[in-house]
């Protein structure tokens, strides 16, 4: 049975970012106001009220600087709202897209015909709290100086470096491509035009990962409403259709104490969602890939079949912007638009609504019909991402 | 008169029945790790079975400590409050090394110029203790 077509995201809803607290004396908010800021944008988006949902479906994505066991049934409680079914989005920045799938299958099977999807974090304003990490970082990379993602992240750059020979331009030019989209974006948070000469002069944040590859931490709010098309189309906005859907985790290219970590549990994820959307390459008309660095972006490409692995001369002859070959990262992505922890993963989310909707504004891809959205999350030992998932949106089913 | 400044520790590894093993014969200066007794798999990090075939008859076995710099990083900055007794060793290189037998271990690539680092370089294990009796194997070149 598939899925394809029989849902569409019928609302959406985005907090502005910001980093408050990340300075001391500034006024702050907690995760439970990013979270009914942006639930209720959604709502309003979508034409719906709270009421709406009362048996109904919700999905809570965990953030990792407040995690709580019972997180989906605190997100009912703090939105006044009585689910009839709760879901809990544990994929890390993946969690966004793969409830989208989630979701569609409860409401395709009839349990519910609306679902909630609301995440929010308040890493600089919020201590956080309970934060525990897997066991294999915990024994096997903390005690050894590991710092976490940028440093994990460090080790699959440079390898991809030594296998591909792609330098600071190939790299380059992907950030300075998702910085000119933050520019043409007034919801992003860095919207300063970027040079390949700035992002190449940027200092190390771990070798060979420069400032310019990193994600933003930031503070905010994302929902999306996912609904039947039958009632997608008695509301707002015009229905975004989940035409393709795919899930990977813990994917290992090769064996499991010695995986090719330059190959993404995408290639599979992807590879579902393209079948399920019975769409090939050129149907693609936007590409919104999870983005805690840069090197991630073009891998994902490679393992999505839109170029070869290591394939240099594509990532120097395709032209990403909004107008080109192939646009990526329209709204600047999560490292011009800021990262709330998990919450960044509904980001690709948002933006490939807005653009397949046609409110891309400055940005807006040239008749948009088909795009693609990936999440990422949990960086594995001696791998990469643990936790993938690919989606296919399009404007008509 | 300077003030008395209090040493930040390190994170150090939680010692689970999983992991003891390891730990113990790192402590004699011995690198092991699990292979499966059936489909011969490496197995790391420790489970309570072959992530291959599934199999229980894992067996701690030694290895040569001998393999190359897969890939690195120079950490630069520290990120998070539980890792910040590593600011004084800053710079410094972590390391994906593939092991002679195939698995590949996370450590430090430690007594090489950073410089001097590269992927590829062939290393060896060296244990340094980090306290409460708990080893950590380091390598550095051969």
């Amino acid at each position: 049975m598939s899925i394809r077509g029989k849902t569409a995201i019928a609302g959406i809803g985005e907090t502005p970012t910001d980093r408050l607290g990340s300075k001391p004396g500034e006024p702050r908010k907690v995760t439970a106001e990013y979270l009914a800021w942006a639930a209720r944008l959604a709502l309003e988006d979508a034409g719906l009220t709270k009421k709406d949902f009362d048996g109904q479906g919700l999905a809570a994505i965990y953030t990792t600087n407040h995690s709580q066991p019972f997180w989906p049934e605190e997100v009912a409680n703090i939105l006044g709202i009585a689910p009839a079914v709760s879901l809990g989005g544990g994929n890390g920045g993946a969690s966004a897209v793969s409830l989208l799938g989630q979701a569609a299958a409860m409401i395709n099977v009839g349990l519910v015909d609306l679902v909630l999807c609301v995440a929010a974090a308040a890493p600089f304003s919020e201590q956080g709290r309970n934060r525990t990490e897997p066991a294999d970082t915990r024994d096997f990379e903390m005690p050894f100086g590991v710092m976490g993602p940028n440093c994990k992240i460090s080790f699959v750059m440079s390898r991809y470096m030594y296998e591909s020979g792609m330098t600071a331009d190939h790299f380059g030019k992907i950030a300075v491509t998702a910085r000119y989209h933050a520019t043409l974006n007034p919801d992003a948070y860095l919207r300063k035009p970027l040079t390949l000469e700035e992002y190449k002069r940027a200092r190390m944040i771990s070798d060979p990962i420069r400032l310019y590859d990193c994600v933003l931490p930031a503070n905010g709010g994302k929902a999306y409403i996912i609904a039947s098309p039958e009632r997608a189309k008695t509301l707002h906005k015009p229905p975004v259709y989940l035409l393709g859907w795919g899930e990977r985790n813990n994917a290992s290219a090769g064996p499991r104490s010695n995986a090719n970590p330059l190959i993404t549990g995408i290639r599979e994820s992807g590879k579902a969602a393209f079948e399920m959307a019975g769409v090939t390459h050129n149907d693609i008309d936007l590409l919104g890939l999870y983005d805690d660095y840069v090197p991630i972006i073009m891998l994902q490409i490679e393992d999505l079949g839109f170029c070869g692995k290591n394939d240099r001369e594509f990532f120097e002859k395709t032209d990403f912007t909004f107008k080109g070959d192939l646009p990526i990262q329209t709204g600047g992505g999560m490292i011009n638009c800021g990262q709330p922890s998990t919450t960044g993963g509904m980001l690709h989310v948002i933006e490939a609504v807005r653009q397949l909707r046609g409110e891309g504004g400055a940005r807006q891809v040239p008749d948009a019909k088909v795009g693609v959205v990936t999440g990422l999350g949990a960086v594995n030992y001696g791998k990469n991402f643990g936790c993938t998932a690919a989606a296919i949106l399009g404007k008509e089913v | 008169m300077t003030e008395p400044v209090r040493e930040i520790k390190k994170p150090l590894p939680e010692i689970t029945p999983i992991t003891q093993p390891f730990w113990e014969a790192a402590a004699n200066g011995k690198l092991v790790m699990q292979r499966c007794s059936d489909c011969q798999s490496w197995v790391w990090c420790p489970r309570p079975a072959c992530v291959e075939c599934g199999s229980e008859k894992l067996q701690w076995t030694p290895v040569s400590g001998r393999g190359n710099i897969f890939a690195f990083t120079v950490i630069r900055e520290v990120v998070g409050r539980a890792l910040r007794g590593f600011a004084k060793d800053i710079p410094y290189v972590t390391a994906w090394i593939d092991l002679d037998e195939g698995p590949r271990i996370c450590s430090n690539v430690v007594q090489c110029p950073i410089e001097k680092v590269a992927i590829g370089m062939p290393v060896e294990v060296v244990f340094e203790e980090a306290g409460q009796r708990i080893f950590l194997p380091k390598f550095r070149p051969r």
